[in-house]
Parts: structure tokens; C-alpha cells; sequence
């Protein structure tokens, strides 16, 4: 039910309308574009249909781009519900992918029931440390979690090149720069042949839990009360210190466990380079959501689906990838322009 | 330590610090006037590709620089619009605008990958100029000369006009500003169009001046970084200066060092920038004092 | 909301299907070849080299087809362009940078019916073959040309990614520049990795900073480092492609450069005729490397040492017999010893001579 009373069929349908205009001019400027650079549009846009919805292959990646950005989101979504701000899931990313190479390589002759939930918890807890400094900052009044998240978001990369370029770097032959590949038991298990991972599970149990913290428990009463007026939520009584501390370490975990499934399932080693920016994008996904958990997952969706209209583009018109990423701030464009003030800043 | 590192320091410190300076200038009028862009990268890479495709198409150096700026402008005033005119969520604005900014420099420079450009030519002070090593202090693109006077400039403006003094109103309270007078808007508008010609200029640097040529995302997160350091200059044009010469010269440091023959890891360096801000703002916070103008971002900065 | 997506979405799947029926029915060509670069082609460098040998293998066999993808980053994402465009029908991928390997593996397992020819690495498997050129030894007769045009004594070396191979190819440089001038010193700058070009150029600063007037390179694209030398007026010994000596008119040596369009070609014939047959081919000077033509600046009697060395090299000259000491003074190799091709990336020290650390 909404603040207003209408159902939630009556905003769903408008939500539909809005999102499918919102599409069109998105896709039709991105398509003016595409042909003023000499390429066709039309053919890409169903050429991408076609390979995500009448191939496996194609459909089972859209589900891999999702996994870490539906993890990403949480992070960014779970914060902003107490009025904070967490940009940093990059860097939690790349530290729970951090903290779980060090098990996998520590305890490499483990059996896989062993390793993979202990990789699991380091995983998650790389990330939670690592967004639980930038939480420790701002409850001690120190510095902002905005700024905070974002520093780091540059020194956990650093971290990870450190590590891969020193201690430990793979002794293989050539010795290019990455950590010896983790053994199977190491190795999060997939699905039906395609890349989709385990990490879908982690996803969906981030967002199911997010949603029964926020909707059924107290402690979700109390985080929207703390959103709502910080100020009156501490006359109140309640502890905000303690819900910044806890909210931060476990967003800072989602999106660990994003980076602890990037290293497990889909590189399979630690190596330099692990996000193409899923942090940044899980929060756009997350407040285009308007935090909502259903949201979350139609918004990853739709931003992997733009995804692989860049990978389509790629393949068979020789637009490089990148260029998608423009389709993609259109459609953020058109969202931020149609919101005059009403829809508040969060 | 033989002199010919330290000169090469400095001399790289000013070279990589140049485009940062620019960048902090730029990003600095944005938020005196309560506005954060995290799309600076965004905005550098645009300036980057523009000024290059520029260069390549006209062979003036020149001209690609001044391309660059009305570019980075151009861009800004998308973001600007939708963050002043419609009131939307500045970081994801600014988040918005970096993904703009990647894939539109990158159309933008495909066609001009591999083209070998004029590039902005290095000066000598007429009259300085000793041979050998001493040469590299003292030869340098017209924008290295132009970075401090520009920083002073910005200060001056900053600092010492009413245009400056009603840009701080406004970024401190529009709605103080708005009351005295004055149109806080159209000061956000002015302020964001200088900051993207000024990022635009800060990306143009790297592509037409240091490197001579273009690649996708050749920034490398230096937008970030010069966000960073309007911080850590306490959004004050001339400690950007400073601040600049520090950030460029931790990145030049460690391949000087390399050549030199010390051991020192490029990564451990890499991080100093990021971790030397995060270090002063604990230390400001402590003291209890922000510089920070109170109305940056709403709901950004200002320690609830 | 979710209903009428799905209708939105099937109707266009619908639509999509009807309008890419009729267009699959054309001219089957003999092979479709995909190809994946890491950068972008037109790098005067590697990418450049391997684009070049594509374009000699499309040319030697009428009617192939070549999808190509470039700034395909080293990650799972190779693996998805991969496999786009074995849907596409390609039966022969060249996966062209040494990150692109583990994800052609990947799919080398999945896809049985199609080949992969990887550059650089060494896995192998009934349909995937490992190719790269011997480049260390070549890398012999171009410190000869340093080591004689050098005024300083000091050269300079720029390192992407400090792996064997990359530390060999300064070995030789080295040992090479020694053989013609005892008192030369090669001063090494890493800069962390294959394309980064703001570090490229403050990297060649650094170097020519501490007095190397001849400066070469082991990145992705020499085109950086080779313009930061010309404009300080240094000397230039490119790598990769040959193509870069268009960058430095006055400063330009010599340089090395891969030849993959014979090896490209063979390859593509075996597979159109079914005699695809795995391997793990290295090939030096005269077969997959060649040595660019000479600057202006190189007088006739360095052209003929270089030239004689290059020739000495291709006979089966390998610097690598021992005795060689590292720069700390320990015999590496023992007198009567050789480091052979398969010994190539267990680099991890620098021979006398080099300023730098290998680990």
C-alpha cells in the first residue's frame, strides 16, 4: 500500500506506462545516435531479443550480469533506508573477493562443503569490514559515508593488485599478474551448463531477507524511523550507532559476496580486474528502485538487458561495448528529468 | 637520491599535475555553489576524445583544447539541468553523467584511435634554457603555464568578486541567496558550465598534450581523484595547487623511482592520494571543522 | 506490470524471428573466423600486428569471413564475445592477448566442433592450440643496434606486466647491447600494465631523466613511448608491429615485429580441411618476427652488425648459454647450460648490466 492509499496494481500499471515511455525515448535517442555513427539500430535492438530471449546462452548470461548487481543494489538500497549513503560497493566488491582468495588459497585441499561456506563468510565479511570503516566514520561523526565509501572504493582495487602482484602471484609459467586458479572444490557450482552461479542464490536470499528485515521486523521499523528523522528516532531512544554500524557491515556484505562470486565461480582466481563497474550501477539500480526489493530486481534486469544489447553491438556491428553505457545514462537522464521536486533527494 | 630524480619529480609531479589542477578548479565552482558532480570523469573523458578528434580534424592543438572546453560545457549542462531544473538526486545525476561521458567519448574517439596528432607544442621560457637536465624544468605546454594562473584566477573570482561571494551564498543557502537578491540557479548554471569547459580542458590535457593519443577510459579515475582533492584543498583554488603537485607527484614518484633503481610498489604509491585525503578529513573531523559549504549536495556532506 | 512486459517482449521475439528467417539464407562462406583483440587495432602494436596477419589470412583464402571484436577486456566478458560469435557461426577463434586464454579454454570444453588458437599461453587441448613468436633471442640483435647507437651508455626499457617472457626479452636486450659495448647499463621502469598510456609517457620521462638515450619498450603499443622519445629527441627501438617506425621520423632504430599471417593462414586452412592438428608453436626472426627497416640515423656498418646478429639468431643462436650472472652477482645459468624456448617465462632475474628489480 502506498503513502497515498492506491494499490499497488494502480501504481504498478502507472509505473508500467511511465518505464515504457521512458524506454522509448531512452531507445530512440540512443538510436539517433547509433545511425548517425553509420549503424543500425532496429537490428540491433532485435538482434539483442532474439539472443536473450531465444537462446539459452544468451538468456543464462543476462542471469550472470544480474547476480552482482541485484547484490550491488542491496548494498546501496539497505543504507539509504537510514539515510545514509553508500557508493562504495565497488570497493566492497573487490574485498570480499580479497578475504576469499585468501581462504581458498590457505585451505586449498579442503573439501568443497568445507570451503564453500567458509569462502562464503569471508566473502561476506570482507565486504562488511570494509563498508563497516566508512560506517564507523560517519557514527563517530568523523567524515561522511558518501566521501568514505568513495575513497575506498579505490584503495580495495589497489589492494587487490598488491596481492595478485606480489604475494600472491601465480608461479604458473608466464606469471602474469593473477592468483593460482582456486581448486574445484573452490569453485561455486553452476547451473544447467550456462555460467549462472550459486551467487544467484546468495542474491535472491540478500533480497528476501532485505525485504522481511524491512517489512515484518522491528529492527526494520526502527531503520525507517531513523530514515524518516534521524533526530526524533534518537530522542526516541533508539541506537543509532549501532544500526549504522550493523546496516553498513551488512551492505558492505552483499556486495562482498558479489565479489567473493566473481572470484569462485566466474574467474576462478583473483585477478586485477573483477567489476566493470557493478557498484556504481547497483546503486543507480537501487535508487531507480526506489529501494524496493521487487524494484531491485526489475531494474537488474533491465540493465543487464542493456547490457547485452552492448554485447550485440559488439559482436555483429562493431560498436565498441562502451558505447551502451550512453544508452544507459539516457535512460538515467530521462528518469532524473521527469521527477520534479516531490520525489525527494535520497 | 641524484638530482636527476628530483627533477624528474618535479618535472612529472607539474606534467600529471596539470590536468588535475584543472579538474579540482572546475569541480570546485560546482560545489562552492552546492553542487557535486560525480561525473567529472565523465566530463574529462568527453574532453579528452573531443579535443583529440578536434586535433586530428582541424591540426591546430589549439583549437582542439578550446573544442575540449565547449564540449566538457556542453556535457555539464545536461547534468546541470537535471540536478537545478528538476531537482534530481545529485550523485546519481553525477553517476549518470560518468556513464555518459565513457560511452560517448568512446563513439566519439573510434574514428580517431591510432591518428598521430600535433600536439600541444612545449614551450621554452625564452632565455632559461640549459641544456641537459635542467631543459625538462623548464619546457613545458601552454596549459602547465596557464595552471596557476588560472588557480589564481579562480581564486580571485572565488574570493574577491560579488559574482564569488554570491556564489558561496548560494552554496551555503540558496535560500539565503534567494532572499538577498540574488538568482541562485542561474549562479548554479554559470558555475557548472565553467566547471565542464574546465574538465574538459583537465581531459584534453592528457590526450593532446601528455600522451597524444586517445583510448578508451585513458582518465583512469582521475576524476575521482580530483574530487578527492577539492577535499582535501578545502575547496580553496590555490591550496589545489598544492594539492595537484602532491597527487600528480605520487603518481609520477614511483616510475622516477623505478628508473633510479629503488624498489618501491606502485600500488602502495597509487593508494597514498586516496588514503592522505581519507587521513586529513578523520583529522578535520576531529577538530571539528568542516570547510565544506553547508549546503553541498543536500544531504551529502555536513556530519548529521 | 510483469504481464504486459512479457507480451511487449514476445511480440518483438515474434517479429525479431521473422525478419532474421529469410536473412540466414545466403552464401555460405568456406570458413568464419572470430578474432578477439584487447585493445584496439589501431595501436601501431600488437593488436596492429595481429589485425595485420588476419587481414593476410583473409586475403590468402578467398571468401573467409572475419567477425572481429576489439577492446575485449581480459575477463569472463572474452568469454561471452567469444561465444557470440561462435553463434554466429565462427569455427576458428584467435583469441589474441594472453588473458583472453582460461575463457577460450572455457569454451574450447563446451564447443568440441570449434578450434582456438590462443596467443601467448600455453593450455592445450584436442581443439586448442597455443601460438607466440620466440621473441627473446630476437630481442638480441636489437640491443646490438642499442648498444652501438648509445652515447650515454644508458637505455631505457618500459615493462607492462613484469612476466618471464617480458624479463627475458630485457635479458637479451641487454646481453645483446653488452656484446657490442661491455659498459652499457639498460635501466628498466615497469608500469603495471599492457595499456596504460598516461604511465607509458611519464615512464619514457623517467627514463631519459636518468640519462637513456635509446628507449624501447615491452607493452601493448609502442606509439606512446616511442612519440615521448621523439619529442625529447632520443632514440626509439619499437616492438609489436613494425608500423610504429612511422612514429619517430628522426629517432627511429630499428625494431621487432610479428609476422602472424603465414601461421594464420596454415591455420585456417587445417581447419576448413579438417587437419586441425594442436600445438604449442613458438617461432622466432625469419618465421612469425621480422625486423623493421632501419632509421635514418643508422649508419651502414651498425646496419650490417645488426643485421649479421638477426642472421646468427635465426641459425639458432640462444644468448641464454651459460655462464649468465644475475645483477646481484649469482650465475644463474652454469657454464655449459642453455635456457631453451619452454624455459622462456621462468624469468624472474635480470641479467649484469640491467637496473631493476625482476620480483
Amino acid at each position: 500500500m502506498q503513502r497515498d492509499g492506491s494499490t499497488l496494481w494502480d501504481c504498478a500499471s502507472a509505473r508500467a506506462k511511465a518505464f515504457a515511455l521512458i524506454a522509448a525515448v531512452a531507445l530512440g535517442v540512443f538510436a539517433t545516435l547509433l545511425i548517425a555513427a553509420g549503424k543500425d539500430p532496429l537490428k540491433a535492438y532485435l538482434d539483442t531479443l532474439t539472443y536473450v530471449f531465444g537462446n539459452a546462452y544468451g538468456f543464462s548470461e543476462l542471469l550472470v550480469r544480474m547476480i552482482p548487481l541485484m547484490l550491488t543494489a542491496v548494498a546501496a538500497a539497505a543504507p539509504a533506508r537510514i539515510g545514509l549513503i553508500n557508493v562504495g560497493a565497488e570497493g566492497q566488491l573487490y574485498m570480499g573477493a580479497w578475504l576469499a582468495t585468501a581462504g581458498a588459497l590457505a585451505l586449498s585441499n579442503q573439501p568443497a562443503f568445507v570451503l564453500l561456506p567458509l569462502l562464503t563468510v569471508l566473502g561476506f565479511v570482507g565486504g562488511g569490514v570494509w563498508a563497516l570503516i566508512a560506517g564507523a566514520l560517519r557514527a563517530l561523526k568523523l567524515v561522511n559515508e558518501t566521501i568514505s565509501t568513495l575513497l575506498l572504493n579505490y584503495i580495495a582495487p589497489l589492494i587487490v593488485s598488491y596481492s595478485i602482484f606480489g604475494p600472491w602471484r601465480s608461479p604458473e609459467s608466464s606469471s602474469y599478474p593473477q592468483s593460482p586458479a582456486f581448486a574445484e572444490a573452490a569453485r561455486l557450482p553452476t547451473f544447467f551448463h550456462s555460467r549462472v552461479h550459486l551467487g544467484v542464490v546468495f542474491a535472491l536470499v540478500c533480497l528476501i531477507l532485505y525485504w522481511l528485515v524491512m517489512t515484518r521486523t522491528r529492527f526494520g521499523l526502527e531503520m525507517r524511523a531513523i530514515g524518516g528523522n534521524p533526530e526524533a528516532a534518537r530522542r526516541l531512544g533508539i541506537p543509532t550507532i549501532r544500526y549504522i554500524l550493523i546496516v553498513m557491515f551488512a551492505a558492505g556484505g552483499a556486495a562482498g559476496l558479489a565479489g567473493m562470486a566473481e572470484v569462485a565461480a566466474i574467474q576462478g582466481r583473483l585477478v586485477a580486474e573483477l567489476s566493470p563497474g557493478y557498484g556504481f550501477i547497483g546503486f543507480l539500480v537501487a535508487w531507480l528502485a526506489g529501494t524496493s526489493a521487487s524494484g531491485i530486481v526489475t531494474m537488474s534486469f533491465l540493465f543487464a538487458l542493456i547490457s547485452s544489447v552492448g554485447d550485440i553491438l559488439q559482436i555483429t556491428q562493431g560498436v565498441p561495448y562502451a558505447v551502451v553505457n550512453i544508452l544507459m545514462a539516457v535512460i538515467l537522464f530521462v528518469v532524473l528529468g521527469r521527477r520534479p521536486v516531490g520525489r525527494a533527494a535520497r | 637520491m641524484n638530482s636527476a630524480l628530483i627533477v624528474g619529480v618535479v618535472a612529472s609531479s607539474i606534467m600529471s599535475g596539470t590536468s588535475l589542477l584543472y579538474a579540482t578548479l572546475g569541480e570546485i565552482f560546482g560545489e562552492r555553489a552546492g553542487i557535486v558532480n560525480l561525473g567529472l570523469e565523465g566530463v574529462m573523458l568527453i574532453g579528452a576524445a573531443g579535443g583529440f578528434a578536434a586535433t586530428a580534424m582541424t591540426g591546430s592543438p589549439y583549437l582542439g583544447i578550446a573544442a575540449a572546453a565547449l564540449a566538457g560545457a556542453a556535457i555539464n549542462l545536461i547534468f546541470a539541468y537535471v540536478v537545478i531544473a528538476r531537482h534530481a538526486n545529485q550523485l546519481a545525476a553525477g553517476l549518470s553523467l560518468m556513464f555518459f561521458g565513457i560511452g560517448l567519448s568512446a563513439l566519439i574517439g573510434r574514428p580517431f584511435v591510432g591518428t598521430l596528432i600535433a600536439g600541444l607544442p612545449r614551450l621554452s621560457v625564452p632565455g632559461l634554457d640549459p641544456d641537459g637536465i635542467g631543459a625538462r624544468l623548464v619546457s613545458y605546454d601552454a596549459l602547465v603555464y596557464l595552471g596557476a594562473p588560472v588557480a589564481l584566477f579562480a581564486w580571485w573570482l572565488v574570493f574577491r568578486t560579488r559574482w564569488g561571494l554570491g556564489l558561496r551564498t548560494v552554496g551555503e543557502s540558496p535560500a539565503a541567496a534567494f532572499a538577498a537578491g540574488l538568482n541562485p540557479q542561474r549562479l548554479q548554471y554559470q558555475a557548472l558550465t565553467l566547471a565542464g569547459a574546465l574538465g574538459g580542458v583537465a581531459g584534453a590535457h592528457i590526450s593532446v598534450a601528455l600522451t597524444l593519443t586517445w583510448a578508451e577510459g585513458m582518465t583512469a579515475g582521475r576524476g575521482f581523484i580530483a574530487i578527492a582533492l577539492v577535499i582535501f584543498a578545502k575547496w580553496n583554488p590555490l591550496w589545489a595547487i598544492a594539492g595537484a603537485l602532491l597527487f600528480g607527484g605520487a603518481e609520477g614518484l614511483q616510475l622516477q623511482l623505478q628508473a633510479a633503481g629503488a624498489d618501491v610498489s606502485p600500488f602502495i604509491m597509487n593508494m597514498t592520494p586516496y588514503l592522505l585525503t581519507l587521513l586529513v578529513l578523520i583529522a578535520w573531523g576531529w577538530s571539528r571543522g568542516s570547510a565544506a559549504p553547508a549546503a553541498l549536495g543536500r544531504n551529502f556532506v555536513g556530519v548529521e | 506490470m510483469i504481464r504486459s512486459m512479457i507480451a511487449a517482449v514476445a511480440g518483438a521475439m515474434l517479429l525479431a524471428l521473422l525478419a532474421v528467417g529469410p536473412a540466414a539464407a545466403q552464401d555460405k562462406p568456406p570458413l568464419i573466423v572470430g578474432a578477439i583483440y584487447v585493445g584496439s587495432v589501431n595501436d601501431y602494436g600488437y593488436n596492429r600486428s595481429m589485425k595485420d596477419g588476419l587481414e593476410e589470412m583473409k586475403k590468402n583464402i578467398p571468401g573467409l569471413k572475419l567477425i572481429e571484436a576489439e577492446n575485449v577486456p581480459e575477463t569472463a566478458e572474452s568469454e561471452r564475445v567469444m561465444e557470440g560469435m561462435i553463434q554466429q557461426g565462427a569455427k576458428l577463434i584467435f583469441a589474441t592477448s594472453f588473458g583472453h586464454q582460461q575463457f577460450a579454454f572455457n569454451l574450447a570444453k563446451t564447443h568440441p566442433d570449434v578450434y582456438f588458437e590462443h596467443a601467448g599461453g600455453w593450455m592445450q587441448a584436442p581443439n586448442f592450440g597455443n601460438f607466440f613468436g620466440a621473441t627473446q633471442a630476437a630481442w638480441y640483435p636489437m640491443g646490438v643496434a642499442a648498444g652501438k647507437m648509445t652515447k650515454t651508455n644508458t637505455l631505457g626499457f618500459v615493462v607492462g606486466v613484469p612476466i618471464g617472457y617480458a624479463i627475458g626479452n630485457v635479458n637479451a636486450f641487454e646481453m645483446g647491447a653488452h656484446s657490442v659495448n661491455p659498459k652499457v647499463e639498460t635501466r628498466v621502469v615497469v608500469t603495471g600494465g599492457w595499456s596504460d598510456k598516461a604511465k607509458e609517457a611519464a615512464a619514457a620521462n623517467a627514463l631519459i631523466d636518468q640519462g637513456a638515450d635509446v628507449v624501447t619498450m615491452h607493452v601493448d603499443s609502442p606509439a606512446t613511448i616511442i612519440q615521448a622519445a621523439e619529442s625529447h629527441g632520443k632514440y626509439s627501438i619499437g616492438f609489436q608491429s613494425i608500423e610504429a617506425r612511422q612514429l619517430a621520423p628522426k629517432g627511429w632504430l630499428t625494431g621487432l615485429g610479428f609476422t602472424w599471417g603465414p601461421f594464420m593462414t596454415d591455420t585456417a586452412k587445417s581447419v576448413i580441411a579438417g587437419t586441425f592438428k594442436p600445438a604449442m608453436v613458438r617461432e622466432g626472426l625469419g618465421q612469425m618476427m621480422a625486423i623493421a627497416p632501419f632509421g635514418p640515423s643508422v649508419p651502414g656498418d651498425v646496419e650490417k652488425l645488426v643485421t649479421a646478429s638477426a642472421d646468427k639468431v635465426e641459425k639458432g643462436f640462444n644468448p641464454f648459454t651459460g655462464p649468465v650472472t644475475d645483477n646481484t652477482g649469482a650465475v644463474k645459468i652454469a657454464a655449459g647450460e642453455s635456457w631453451g624456448g619452454d624455459k622462456m617465462g621462468n624469468f624472474d632475474w635480470y641479467v649484469e648490466g640491467v637496473i631493476g628489480k625482476a620480483k
